[in-house]
């Protein structure tokens, strides 16, 4: 690993913040950041690994900051980058916006931050919930009493602090499906992915023991077994909590855990298979040189009738030179994004099996433009609620507790687009 | 950086810390500190308030104290002297009850990165070695590592690595992890930790424990294990493979380079573990952060170095979405040649003829040049896409495909007629230099069979004058002589011209030193001069034509999971290792002895039949039927390639450029000899009966010439005899 220092620049390149954990490479080899990056981005080759002489700067950006890592080693990459990721979700977990002001605010926590996720180059401690413990943002109001040791540094739970309690003990489960669509301009899907996530607000008292039962079909899916039906999903990349005992998953498929406290991720998946496009678009562009575009779109829902869906949102391409626009649509409004160059067509509720026109008219300059455009793609947004697509369900929570109380659990699904892509014509 | 009213702030701040009042109160002392260290984050010099600062630091708010640290750190290297007043209260505070106080002091006690404090450090750190609390052990611990990095030529105490040694039994994970890193740093010179059998297996045991980063250093200093036996290597092997599978992609690949050490000596395993590796590698494509896509996508490509079917039916995850960063998508597109099976090949071509329009330039000649790599093996197919781009009239695209028909032609001659014919007319479109360099290779080597070429070339030599690259110049000037040889009537009044203003007015030196070169060896004789300038036409290797063939995983498993594979270049792209472009041949008239030379010396535009094969039967019939007129060759050629590859691949490469085989011995066989036959095109007719017949034995007689050469290697001599019959 061993990163040298660590910088968090300005869009300008300015240093806002740094820190040297190694002091092998010298703090001003940072200056040539920017004019690499200038010189790369003009070359039309920007990457995320740049080099000056034998010292590399691996950097990522955020809002509006570049965050970056120096080292004058051969380290490894998937290191160092997982790594600066870390330090933008710890950041955003303490000033829920990262971005430049919240640093220039925050620069007191942001120093104590960067000293306990590294040390010489190494990462030490880095998750959040641990972080927080000990570093408050309330040090600002000075409190001279708390020098407490926080029980999670030496504790056998690492992620959940001893002593909680509630008055009314509740967990929230969230149970929520994005699926990423690629679809051809002759409407061939191309490719077509799952992926998901089970999402816990934890407010329990004590040390609560959780058991969480999913159906089989996705269980199934889990490990991979094939069942009679031959029509079995078989899940990728699935990934829990560090709180989940794994070895008892492998052992009977159960999901215990003890969770942390608060929001938490409880596990991850991905689906890699052919779903059928929630929303079918069919479109029709029509340039005519020099004088205007005709669009026509067909919005179609590939969905159950009992279930609706929100806040869908189509966003075609027209070329920058549009102008004067006319809509009409069936349903829902549309709009134009001059400084997007996307009409965007919105309808609030979209039940399953309907279909839904909309029709618009730009007018074109006489003028041509010489610009090169791409061809971007029509992309739609949406979510269905009390729907996946998996068919994932929540069989049970079981909550066990020493002191025996009761608690509820709620039981949340929702799918959502996630990269939705179809491409077009023109 | 200097900033204005910079030494007003410093005064005013000094005037402020050294206030008693503000001392007094630990609100607005803590205020004016933060106010410090805002100005020096914002690149103020206040270096001068070291002394007010070094008094601020004996206080009882953690917070103050962390801010004062940070000051102290960054300005220690230009205070040495007053840094000593430091010492003692960081020593005061390594006695804190407090574990956190504890640990803040020893860690900035060794971040004041100065030497002379070396002697007041040591003791607060071998105690920190024992502190009950595991926060202060982790600083202790990586405390030792930055001592020795401060003065690495003093010799580290024996007392000291061996307390280290102990700690790696430390029950928190990260002081175990920490130990390694310390150890690896004190011990570089004897070659990092020592691995044995006890620590490694206790290693691997807690590895369930640590945190990814840990878990990726302990994977990647166990690559120095080597096991003692195979059981014990299985038994690591197979406690490794929940690791393999991991969803972190840098455990994974940790994972994966280790397992790859481990069995530098059984290929099938690493084979193996590549194949497992596929989900999670694939997996990381698909991550949300680019960054991490992009390493995936990096590494993929070192893995399908070793085993290029890995990914076959997965292409459709390295299609490229719209918003990607180019960089990204030049990697995919890299990918996706890689990937290319008869199957699959019309989708990828058409995903691939989407992105040759890309608005990112460098990623449509990406896009372009990958259709080109295909097109060595789909000729027709690629062709066919790249003259349809040739139709958008795009200067840019224009200019990529001529030169990616350029590099196609070089490796695939059979192409020729259909890139003539697709180039004709397009010297408008091309405005830079490599584009036109590219053109006029084309239009010099393949002058007989473009009809407009000599009008093309007037044109190039008309505007010569202001033609600003050097390499287009010289170009020309080949072009046009090769021209000359094949169209002399056309060609010579320019040819004259340009040798004109070449030779008298051209300033650069290379220009007209050519072209007095070409002038002489024009007074040597037409002959002279062909044999010069017709030199090949496409690439000897036959390489390319069998497909890159699969690499040994070690060729580039030291570099897996480091930086390497993320250099541009990094991974060997095709056109690199067979030589690249045939512009390189342009310059380097010396005699070859090889075969493509040899043929074509002899019947000077041979071109073999594209028209469906010629069954055994049916060649044989044919052969019969002409009994006179034929020319025997016989060639001894040195061939390191085809020497290593099997009969099977030897005949699948030779079918690619419409060579039958007719008859092989088995392998293994001394001589091993195979027998080939082909036949030419006609220009006439399509009917093949009208062409050339050629017959041909290839002959290996076993013997080896140790060629002491820098590497050393084998090579076979394979005798080539052919028969050539003309009707």
């Amino acid at each position: 690993m061993s990163a040298s220092a660590i910088f968090v620049l300005d869009l300008k390149g300015k240093v806002l913040i740094c820190r040297n954990y190694k002091g092998d490479v010298d703090m001003a080899e940072i200056d040539h950041f920017m004019s690499l990056l200038m010189q790369h981005e003009e070359e039309g080759l920007i990457c995320p690994v740049m080099a000056h002489g034998n010292v590399h700067f691996m950097w990522i950006k955020h809002s509006n900051l570049y965050l970056v890592a120096t080292t004058n080693k051969n380290s490894n990459a998937s290191l160092v980058y997982s790594f600066l990721y870390k330090l933008v979700e710890v950041f955003t977990e303490y000033f829920k916006e990262l971005e430049e002001e919240s640093i220039q605010d925050n620069f007191v926590v942001v120093y104590e931050l960067l000293d306990e996720l590294m040390d010489f180059g190494f990462p030490q401690t880095t998750d959040s919930k641990i972080l927080q413990e000990y570093i408050t943002q309330e040090g600002a109001k000075l409190e001279v009493a708390k020098t407490k040791v926080p029980t999670t540094v030496t504790n056998a739970v690492s992620w959940r602090s001893e002593g909680i309690k509630y008055k009314k003990n509740e967990v929230f489960i969230d149970v929520i499906e994005s699926i990423n669509v690629l679809v051809n301009a002759n409407g061939s899907v191309m490719s077509s992915d799952i992926v998901g996530s089970i999402k816990l607000k934890t407010m329990l008292s004590g040390m609560p023991e959780l058991r969480l039962g999913l159906n089989d079909r996705v269980l199934f899916a889990l490990t991979g077994w094939s069942g009679d039906k031959g029509k079995t999903v078989v899940m990728e990349d699935v990934k829990f909590h560090q709180c989940v005992r794994l070895s008892r998953f492998e052992s009977d498929r159960t999901i215990s855990f003890i969770p942390p406290d608060g929001e938490s991720e409880l596990m991850s998946y991905r689906i890699n298979t052919h779903v059928k496009p929630l929303i079918w678009i069919e479109s029709v562009i029509e340039k005519f040189s020099h004088s205007r575009v005709e669009i026509m779109v067909k919005a179609k829902g590939q969905f159950k009738k009992q279930s609706v869906a929100n806040n869908v949102e189509v966003r075609v391409p027209v070329p920058s030179d549009a102008d004067s626009p006319k809509f009409k649509t069936s349903t829902g409004h549309a709009k134009y994004v001059p400084e997007k160059n996307l009409v965007v067509w919105t309808i609030k509720s979209f039940p399953g099996g309907k279909e839904f026109l909309m029709r618009a008219h730009f007018g074109l300059p006489s003028v041509e433009n010489d610009e090169a455009e791409g061809k971007p793609p029509i992309t739609v947004k949406f979510e269905i609620p009390y729907f996946t697509v998996s068919g994932i369900q929540v069989r049970y929570m079981k909550i066990i507790e020493k002191s025996g109380y009761q608690a509820l659990p709620w039981v949340r699904y929702i799918t959502q687009s996630g990269d939705y892509q179809l491409r077009t014509n023109v | 950086m200097p900033y204005i009213g910079s030494e007003d702030t410093v005064r005013d701040l000094r005037r402020v810390l050294s206030n008693p009042n503000v001392q007094s109160d630990q609100l607005r002392y803590r205020n004016t500190i933060l106010k410090v260290i805002r100005a020096m984050s914002q690149g103020v010099d206040v270096s001068g308030l070291f002394s007010e600062m070094v008094k601020a630091c004996a206080t009882v708010d953690i917070v103050q104290k962390k801010l004062v640290y940070v000051f102290l750190c960054s300005y220690a290297t230009l205070n040495p002297e007053l840094s000593l007043l430091v010492i003692n209260t960081l020593r005061k505070d390594c006695q804190d009850p407090n574990p956190m106080v504890r640990s803040l002091a020893l860690r900035n006690m060794t971040n004041l990165r100065l030497p002379s404090l070396v002697e007041y450090v040591e003791q607060p750190l071998t105690a920190g070695l024992r502190d009950r609390a595991a926060c202060v052990r982790r600083v202790a611990v990586l405390g030792w590592a930055k001592l020795h990095n401060l003065q690495t030529n003093s010799e580290i105490d024996a007392a000291v690595v061996n307390e280290l040694y102990s700690l790696l039994r430390d029950p928190d994970p990260v002081v175990m992890v920490n130990c390694l890193r310390a150890l690896e740093e004190i011990l570089r010179e004897e070659g990092g930790v020592a691995i044995n059998k006890p620590i490694t297996h206790h290693l691997l045991n807690r590895l369930k424990e640590c945190d990814i980063w840990g878990q990726c250093e302990v994977l990647r200093i166990l690559q120095r294990y080597r096991p003692q036996s195979e059981d014990e290597l299985f038994n690591i092997l197979s406690l490794l493979d929940v690791s393999l599978i991991s969803p972190h992609p840098p455990v994974m690949a940790a994972t994966l380079s280790l397992f790859l050490s481990l069995c530098s000596g059984l290929p099938a395993v690493g084979l193996a573990a590549l194949e497992r590796v596929r989900g999670p590698l694939l997996a990381a494509c698909g991550n949300t952060s680019r960054e991490m896509q992009f390493t995936a996508l990096c590494h993929i490509q070192l893995l399908l170095r070793s085993l290029p079917g890995l990914m076959g039916e997965h292409y459709k995850r390295f299609f490229c979405g719209y918003a990607e960063p180019a960089y990204i998508k030049q990697r995919k597109i890299e990918v996706l040649v890689e990937l290319v099976n008869d199957d699959n090949v019309a989708i990828l071509l058409d995903e691939l003829r989407g992105y040759c329009t890309d608005v990112n330039i460098s990623t449509a000649h990406a896009a372009i040049s990958a259709i080109g790599r295909i097109g060595r093996s789909y000729s027709d197919k690629c062709l066919e896409i790249l003259t349809e781009l040739l139709g958008l009239k795009q200067e840019h695209i224009t200019s990529a495909v001529v030169q990616t028909m350029r590099d196609l032609v070089w490796v695939c001659p059979q192409c020729s007629r259909t890139v003539c014919s697709a180039v004709e007319g397009c010297e408008a479109e091309i405005q830079d230099s490599q584009g036109r360099h590219a053109l006029l290779w084309l239009l010099g080597v393949y002058g007989e069979q473009v009809s407009s070429v000599p009008y093309t070339l007037e044109v190039f030599i008309d505007g010569v004058r202001s033609e600003a690259s050097v390499g287009v110049k010289m170009e020309l000037l080949t072009a046009t002589v090769r021209l000359f040889l094949c169209r002399p009537a056309e060609t010579q009044d320019m040819l004259g011209r340009l040798l004109h203003y070449c030779i008298e007015e051209e300033t650069n030196m290379c220009v007209s030193d050519q072209a007095l070169l070409y002038y002489r060896l024009l007074h040597c004789g037409i002959e002279e001069t062909r044999k010069v300038l017709q030199c090949r036409r496409s690439d000897p290797s036959l390489g390319v034509l069998i497909g890159r063939p699969a690499e040994p995983i070690n060729q580039w498993s030291y570099i897996f999971n480091t930086l390497e594979p993320l250099r541009p270049g990094a991974i060997e792209t095709e056109s690199a290792t067979i030589g690249g472009s045939p512009e390189h041949m342009t310059f380097d008239p010396k005699p070859n002895n090889d075969l493509s030379d040899t043929l074509s010396y002899s019947f000077a535009p041979l071109s073999l039949s594209l028209s469906p094969a010629l069954s055994p039967e049916e060649f044989e019939d044919l052969w019969l039927q002409q009994q006179e007129n034929y020319v025997y060759m016989e060639e001894h050629v040195q061939c390191p390639t085809i020497f290593r590859c099997s009969p099977q691949s030897l005949q699948a490469a030779m079918q690619l450029v419409n060579i039958q085989t007719l008859a092989f011995t088995p392998p293994h066989t001394l001589p091993w000899r195979v027998y080939l036959y082909t036949n030419t095109q006609n220009k006439h007719s399509a009917d093949t009966c009208h062409g050339t017949l050629i017959l041909g034995e290839l002959l290996y007689t076993g013997e080896e010439i140790q060629k002491k050469s820098k590497d050393e290697e084998n090579v076979g001599v394979f005798t080539y005899i052919f028969l050539a019959r003309r009707n």
